[in-house]
């Protein structure tokens, strides 16, 4: 059983009004809104790496700096340092050279008054030898016993002024 | 993971399944119900079913289904379209989805106004509906769209929505243009029912028409068949060899191509006819003169 070609119902409109509007649901709802949240929440996004790669730009320009200026004061903190090494350097090896002179003196003083006490001791073995000797020739000589501790003295003196005149003629 | 592909691949088969049982389902109910007719006709729907009701009878008929089944596969269509869609993106299906969307916004902002925007799904659901409701044909199922009672709800809706635009401007103002030459006035009013009318009878009109011709070109072509190869002997003289390839030609012409440019005609006439009837700065104004007196009052009363 078929309707005529043209044939009013009005349930049939009503039903078709009602069709449309729940199409028009329908694509709003699953078509529409999860495409455009997707697309929203793309631009989200893609806004997000843009902020990001702003700030990322911005904190490596303010790191640049940062470090430049480190760079320049530890190139500064460098040149005292090396500065005030050599500086030490030389002063203690200013040290090191005074210290080893005095040193050095100190011992060509030793040994010269060393060799002075050696002298003065041969000089008084000599003197002693001497006067044992003069006392001899002369106990020799005069054919008697001289007591040498008695005459130790005299002669001591003797040759002090014998010294004492090769001293002056020094 | 493959667990949730599984899962995924299920219920993009069940969208699927949505999208091709319908018509399916249109065309077996078609075969088991349709009585076996002699010769050619030209009718409207099959009636299935006869419901009392008051003021008419509801009758359920081939272009109601026919027109159901139709949103069933639009809704699997938009299920399967935004299944697993992400805001990373990349798959096939959602740039299909995405392009729909953006063409639907563009056409609608373009031709109504940025202010319209939200009105998009609602073109896109008229698009949707209308053609692929003649595009039915092609599978030999009754075309809703060539049933007056379909496409007349669709234009009273539309009229609906003119009317509603129209007074958002104030009723002052509705009047006002109905009346804008007085003597013009019988003509305005009977030019402004007209609109729905002309918007349903035009789109009803081209759909039935391309079937009334499609019919009688093969009736012709069957008496002419007759005329022309009778003379051969046995079953070729019966068999209407010229009914084989034109049909189907002007079937393309008519199904394919007049059943989308009604689609786009009846969406393009929504578009205009809403987006005219709504003057933009004249609403604008009244809401800044409203916010301000508001203001006024807000002020007077502190």
């Amino acid at each position: 059983m078929s309707l005529e070609v043209i044939s009013v119902n009005f349930w049939q409109i009503v039903i078709s009004l009602l069709n449309l509007t729940i199409m028009f649901l329908i694509l709003k709802k699953f078509l529409f809104k999860p495409v455009k949240k997707v697309v929203a929440d793309r631009q989200a996004a893609v806004d997000a790496q843009y902020e990001n790669a702003a700030k990322a730009e911005e904190s490596a320009k303010e790191n640049k700096a940062m470090w430049e200026e480190k760079l320049a004061s530890a190139k500064e903190e460098a040149d005292t340092i090396i500065k005030s090494a050599s500086e030490n350097a030389a002063r203690r090896g200013d040290e090191i050279v005074a210290e080893a002179k005095e040193k050095a003196d100190g011992i060509i003083r030793r040994a010269e008054s060393e060799a002075e006490l050696e002298r003065k001791k041969a000089t008084d073995g000599m003197k002693r030898e001497i006067a044992d000797v003069s006392a001899r020739l002369s106990e020799k000589l005069l054919e008697r016993e001289i007591k040498t501790e008695d005459h130790r003295k005299l002669i001591d003196s003797f040759i002090n002024e014998i010294g004492d005149g090769d001293d002056g003629n020094k | 993971m493959k667990q949730k592909s599984r899962t995924f691949a299920a219920v993009d088969f069940l969208y699927i399944c949505m999208m091709v049982l319908p018509f399916v389902f249109a065309i077996v109910l078609k075969i088991l119900t349709k009585p076996a007719s002699e010769g050619i006709s030209i009718t409207g729907a099959q009636v299935y079913i006869r419901i009392p009701m008051p003021i008419q009878e509801l009758v359920i008929t081939e272009a109601q289904i026919n027109s159901w089944m139709v949103m069933i596969v639009i809704l699997g269509l938009c299920l399967y379209l935004t299944h697993g869609i992400t805001a990373k993106g990349g798959s096939k299906r959602q740039i299909a989805a995405e392009w729909i969307v953006e063409a639907c916004e563009k056409m609608v902002c373009g031709n109504m106004g940025e202010y319209f925007r939200g009105f998009s799904p609602f073109i896109a659901a008229i698009l949707g509906l209308s053609a692929l409701s003649s595009l039915s044909s092609l599978l030999g199922l009754f075309p809703p769209t060539s049933d007056v009672n379909i496409t007349a709800g669709w234009a009273i809706l539309v009229f609906v929505l003119i009317t509603y635009y129209k007074l958002k401007c104030g009723f002052g103002m509705y009047v006002k243009g109905l009346c804008s030459p007085i003597a013009m006035t019988p003509l305005n009013v009977i030019g402004e029912i007209a609109t729905p009318i002309s918007m349903a009878f035009r789109h009803y009109g081209n759909v039935l028409s391309g079937s009334v011709i499609g019919v009688l070109i093969a009736t012709g072509l069957q008496g002419l068949s007759h005329i022309v190869l009778g003379w051969l002997p046995g079953f070729l003289g019966e068999f209407p060899f010229l009914q084989v390839g034109l049909p189907a030609i002007l079937s393309l012409y008519f199904d394919l191509f007049s059943g989308v440019l009604q689609a786009y005609i009846f969406a393009m006439l929504t578009m205009l006819y809403v987006s005219g009837g709504f003057d933009i700065e004249e609403y604008e104004r009244r809401k800044r003169k409203k916010r301000k007196q508001d203001e006024k009052q807000l002020s007077i009363s502190n």
